[in-house]
């Protein structure tokens, strides 16, 4: 009797604990039971700060599943202003990025599917902006990158967007 | 001794009459029930009263100011002294104040200020001690804090002001904490969890209101109809997307909650239902016009469909205030 004359008040506390029960199980929970499997190989543009070229520099990419580069001649004018790369392995299951050699990275077979085999992909991270209750929106957040699948979503430790580094390009994942 | 039944029938007879008013009743029932009556908010706002919050918030906007100016000269003793201290010492005067009925309307002027002030206190406080104060973990900890504050004030004192302040924190707590919760993971957009928490929040709101509607608190749900209306059919109308991402069942059901707002207007007699859902049907209709018939019927015409389609329900909307709200 007393819950019901007083539902709309337990109600209307009930509904945003809830929401944050909700919220806390579906971003914490599904990183106990999913772990996704494949490493992968990226690249991050080295900043313009040294733009430009003072010397040569490399641009790599993917063909029959094999990592390729282009040498970039600080000489050619017509390419002096595109960026070098820098290679990097990303362990998924230590979380952690490490500088990898061409040499070391050839040997690889690379995947170049947005999706790993097991269901993943590379995403940005997201922002929201506004005050309750006239604004409330949100967008990408291109400073961030995420793992994303089977409704986990993990946050990657690239170092893109810094003072030696900006844009970050995904390469393949790792087979 | 009467039964209750030939209690309430008098009642009726007497309110037939106009003998008797609705206040009446209801402090007769808060007397016997041991209620006290809460005189602030309790009632409409008198121009002193007015006044009085007017001050305390031209008080609030001075401190600020002062700080923002001064900012790298004061010591953090003096920032601490002009905001936490100042914002405790004005609870707390507010307090003395609110304990004389003569003086109830100046004491909640001081809540006022120190509702306001003391969260700037806090953010100096932790500014000090190296938390940065604009991340999300600090905001739910200073929102957390306030709202322990204002509820442990409400169940203290039972005044409406505490309750509304703590409405007001712990929906400031809610965003803050949801927000650090996920952080900047994709599911934020992916999900449109921030359209989500602003439509649980606005439910959330207009329960509240109706639970206090048949209380003493009842001078607080026209705020909470207000701001829950708004909120819960701002962001639904937002779930709805635009073209070309707009979501079918949001925009579909989007129709169904205007009108159940508008059957919830005259059933609650509440003209902030009325208001808003009528807002929020013209931007609808305007939505739903240019997204789906501009191709087909000309941008021109579908503006003429708008503006008569928005006469309508205006129309509409005067005539259910006068039949059934006024």
């Amino acid at each position: 009797m007393e819950i019901k004359k007083n539902l709309s008040l337990i109600l209307g506390i009930s509904i945003p604990i809830l929401m944050v029960l909700f919220v806390i199980g579906s971003i914490y929970l599904p990183s106990f039971f999913i772990k996704p499997n494949y490493n992968f190989l990226y690249t991050l543009e080295i900043s313009y700060m040294d733009y430009p070229l003072s010397e040569g520099a490399y641009r790599y990419s993917v063909k029959n599943n094999e990592l390729i580069r282009e040498y970039i001649d600080a000489s050619d004018k017509e390419k002096l202003y595109i960026s070098g790369q820098e290679l990097f392995f990303y362990d998924v299951a230590q979380n952690v990025s490490r500088e990898i050699s061409f040499e070391e990275a050839q040997k690889l077979s690379l995947n170049t599917n947005l999706e790993s085999p097991d269901g993943f992909e590379i995403v940005y991270g997201s922002r929201g902006e506004g005050i309750f209750p006239f604004l409330f929106w949100s967008g990408y957040d291109y400073n961030s990158r995420y793992i994303k699948g089977h409704y986990l979503s993990k946050k990657l430790n690239i170092q893109s967007y810094t003072d030696r580094y900006y844009f970050f390009d995904f390469l393949g994942w790792i087979m | 001794m009467a039964t209750k039944d030939e209690v309430l029938q008098y009642i009726k007879n007497l309110a037939n009459q106009k003998l008797i008013t609705k206040e009446e009743i209801l402090n007769a029932y808060n007397e016997g029930s041991g209620i006290k009556a809460d005189a602030v908010f309790a009632k409409k706002l008198k121009f002193a009263e007015v006044l009085y919050y007017i001050g305390g918030a031209i008080i609030f906007l001075g401190i600020v100011i002062l700080i923002a100016q001064n900012w790298s000269n004061l010591s953090f003793l003096t920032k601490v002294l002009a905001t936490l201290v100042s914002g405790v010492v004005a609870y707390f005067v507010g307090i003395l104040l609110s304990r004389d009925k003569r003086t109830e309307g100046i004491g909640s002027a001081f809540h006022l200020i120190a509702a306001l002030v003391i969260p700037i206190g806090l953010y100096v406080v932790f500014d000090n001690a190296g938390f940065d104060v604009s991340s999300l973990e600090l905001q739910s900890l200073i929102s957390g804090i306030l709202l322990i504050t204002y509820l442990a004030s409400f169940f203290s004192f039972r005044k409406n002001l505490f309750l509304l302040f703590s409405i007001l924190f712990g929906t400031w707590f809610f965003f803050s904490f949801v927000n650090f919760i996920i952080g900047d993971s994709p599911f934020l957009y992916e999900w449109h969890l921030i359209e989500y928490q602003v439509l649980f929040v606005g439910l959330s709101y207009m329960l509240l209101g109706y639970s206090f509607s048949k209380s003493e608190r009842s001078s607080l749900t026209g705020f909470l109809y207000g701001f829950g209306i708004m909120g819960f059919l701002g962001a639904a109308l937002s779930l709805g997307g635009t073209d070309p991402n707009q979501n079918i069942f949001w925009e579909l059901f989007f129709p169904v909650l205007i009108f159940i707002a508008l059957f919830l207007s005259v059933q609650l007699k509440s003209k902030a239902f009325l208001t808003f859902g009528t807002i929020y049907l013209m931007i609808y209709i305007i939505k739903i016009t240019f997204e789906y018939f501009e191709n087909s019927l000309g941008w021109s015409l579908a503006l003429v469909l708008a503006g008569f389609s928005v006469i309508a329900v205006g129309y509409m909307s005067v005539y259910l205030k006068n039949k059934y709200i006024s």
